[in-house]
């Protein structure tokens, strides 16, 4: 097929708003690089980090005890005490000083082997859920759906590497150094912010310097899997319909800015983490392994670029009702399901950071219990209202409970984790039908109700069911005593927090407004500069030859047969 | 020498390619079709969407055969695929102007 003189010039405009991406994000890490001030040394061999200051007991105890320098403190006698009792007890014995840095030392490994395998099993998700939605579309379109996850892992990878990392965690050591790894103190800069009010870290552009580090790089392995998962969360609501060039600036904008941001206020020691400390709410706002940071982030992101992009021709009669588009492949969406549970094993249980914070067998427990309960939920609710029960709902309640168990998985019991799956399946099933026969926006995998609306719950189940029995101290809150108790952690409303409950409740809706919003501002600006879509023609013959030149199934035929 | 083409059920194929076997009938073209005649489909659902299956699968059988052995083949066919059900399928019977086999270049008698 000849091109026409002015296809360089097409393909010029096409590619000016990632020219503007690009010249945007030179622009951050010139500015970035000429304010750079290395206090502390990186580590990038590894040989600097873990010590005696790394040892601690079970019950959080450290062997070092640290010299008390408050004299107001009314405990200051005490710990002066302990302090010097301390100091004697090293001086008698310096071979325990020396094996204290060793033990040290092997805790932070056994906390990096941790941390990356968990880290490589959030990877294997890619491959479920590329099967998962692959499965959920149509034939002519599975080699479009398959390229999406595999492009959408690429780029924002890439995106988060020149700047998402550095946005996220560049000032994670200042509010919430990651102990078990030893505490990347060289990612200690707000770029935007200071102190207890954060908005955007500033350390670690293009993973260099600051972050070329053996301790960052092991979060930034644990960290970018889980960017990746808001990543493609979206490909299940703008597939069959997108094209390709739309779909790379919509995962840089994910990967560079609407995922990183977020995720600085709740998990890079930014101001929604501080919120305990500073306005007295709870224990900030508290999200352990990502229902809203991840999941509703994602789903909101994927609701914006839905409503963006208009439904799938041919979806809406010309009364308005939506018809089926029944999944190609039912084999692909259970198996690509079972794979995005053994991932979340990785998912929820590696969200500690450490395989010494022991909380991680009740974790692994909850995100299994919540799993099953939302599946056997929209099996059971599905079969009561269409009278069969659904494969690709099933599958979709599994989801809808390990989205919503996300969030409270460490700070809950079994039986809550049961009543928040169940819950969850409720949710994605009224989801399903509200989004396609009332709000009319066409989400062919579900992703806005399994992932934006359960991620949302997730959050406000922290505020309603946590129930105190880990979580002493987070965020800095409260790490004594918290309501009274000793030892008190993250509670929720049923176990006498209300303040924790509102800031769940009023943080998971920012994160779903936000998300919304700075996506439909963004896009809806990029669809009117360069449409998003792919011509109609092209969308009806299905998007596998169009965009990408070949089958996902290769008929026989005059395609093949000179091959055969 | 006819055409002899017969749509039956999928599960039917067999018990057909057997009765042809049995009149010494080896040569045939099968594929997978969809259709019907006044078989009427039925109503599914989808995700809370009902949406209605017509164009049911079906096997087309293709041989060409002597015009001596037609009347023969045609009632072994039906014989074989006959369930007694809507939809068991049609036996269409054309005339054929030349038959060339590929190896040897002979040409088969009329």
């Amino acid at each position: 097929m000849r091109e026409d003189a002015f296809g360089w010039l097409r393909r010029i405009r096409r590619t000016l708003p990632a020219v503007v991406y690009g010249v945007l994000l030179t622009w951050i890490v010139c500015a970035c690089a000429v304010t750079a001030v290395h206090a502390q040394q990186p580590d990038p061999a590894g040989i600097a980090t873990g010590d005696k200051t790394n040892a601690v007991d079970a019950g959080g105890n450290a062997f070092v005890v640290t010299e008390p320098t408050d004299k107001a403190d009314p405990d200051f006698a005490a710990k002066k005490k302990a302090f010097d009792e301390y100091q004697a007890q090293a001086a008698k014995e310096p071979l325990a000083i020396k094996l204290a840095d060793s033990v040290g030392h092997v805790r932070i490994a056994t906390n990096f082997g941790w941390t990356l395998n968990t880290g490589y099993l959030v990877l294997f998700m890619q491959a479920g859920f590329a099967l998962l939605t692959c499965g959920l579309v149509r034939k002519k379109n599975a080699a479009h759906l398959m390229m999406l996850n595999f492009a959408a892992y690429v780029f924002a990878f890439l995106a988060y590497w020149v700047c998402g990392y550095a946005f996220q965690f560049g000032a994670v050591a200042v509010n919430a150094a990651p102990a078990g790894l030893g505490g990347t103190p060289t990612l200690n800069h707000f770029l935007l912010g200071s102190g207890q009010w954060g908005f955007l870290g500033g350390r670690g552009f293009f993973l260099t310097g600051p972050a070329y580090d053996a301790g960052s790089n092991v979060l930034t392995l644990f960290e970018v899997v889980f960017m990746e998962t808001a990543g493609y969360i979206i490909v299940g609501s703008i597939c069959e319909r997108i094209n390709f060039w739309g779909f790379l600036l919509c995962e840089i904008f994910v990967g560079a800015f609407l995922y990183p941001i977020f995720g600085c206020w709740v998990w890079g020691g930014g101001w929604m983490s501080q919120l305990g400390a500073t306005m007295n709410l709870g224990h900030g706002y508290v999200d352990f392994a990502g229902s809203s940071v991840v999941h509703a982030v994602g789903g909101f992101c994927a609701m914006a670029l839905a409503v963006v992009l208009g439904p799938r021709l041919g979806k809406y009669g010309p009364d308005g009702k939506p018809r089926a588009f029944p999944a190609h492949n039912i084999v692909f969406v259970v198996t690509g399901t079972f794979i995005l549970l053994f991932g979340w094993m990785g998912f929820n249980p590696g969200s500690t950071l450490a395989a010494t914070d022991l909380r991680i067998g009740v974790v692994a427990i909850n995100t299994n219990l919540a799993a099953v309960a939302g599946a056997a939920t929209s099996i059971v609710l599905w079969y009561f209202m269409f009278g069969k029960p659904d494969i690709s709902m099933g599958c979709n309640g599994m989801l809808a409970g390990l989205v919503a168990i996300t969030a409270p998985c460490a700070f809950v019991g079994p039986n809550a984790a049961v009543l928040i799956g169940i819950i969850a399946g409720g949710i994605v099933c009224f989801g399903v039908l509200f989004n396609e026969r009332v709000l009319k926006v066409d989400d062919p995998c579900g992703a806005v109700s399994v992932h934006g609306y359960c991620g949302w719950f997730g959050a406000v189940a922290v505020g309603i069911f946590a129930d105190g029995t880990y979580g002493s101290g987070w965020n800095g809150v409260g790490p004594a005593t918290y309501l009274g108790k000793a030892g008190q952690g993250v509670t929720g409303l049923i176990h006498g927090d209300t303040s924790q409950f509102l800031l769940q409740l009023g943080g998971a809706t920012l994160c779903a407004v936000y998300a919304f919003t700075f996506t439909f501002v963004v896009f809806k600006l990029v669809n009117a500069i360069v449409p998003l879509r792919v011509s109609p023609e092209a969308e009806l013959e299905g998007l596998d030859v169009p965009e990408f030149g070949m089958l996902a199934y290769p008929e026989s035929g005059d395609e093949v047969s000179a091959a055969v | 020498m006819k055409l002899i083409k017969a749509i039956v059920r999928p599960n039917k194929v067999d018990d057909v390619r057997d009765a042809l076997a049995k009149l010494n009938i080896e040569g045939m073209t099968v594929s997978e079709v969809r259709g019907h005649g006044h078989q009427k489909g039925h109503t599914t659902i989808y995700r809370g969407k009902e949406y209605n299956v017509s164009l049911l699968p079906k096997m087309e059988i293709e041989t060409v055969v002597s015009d001596h052995e037609a009347d023969d083949v045609v009632r072994a066919i039906m014989g074989a695929a006959r369930t007694g059900e809507i939809g068991d399928g049609r036996v269409f019977v054309m005339p054929v102007a030349d038959s060339f086999k590929i190896r040897t270049g002979e040409s088969e008698p009329a």
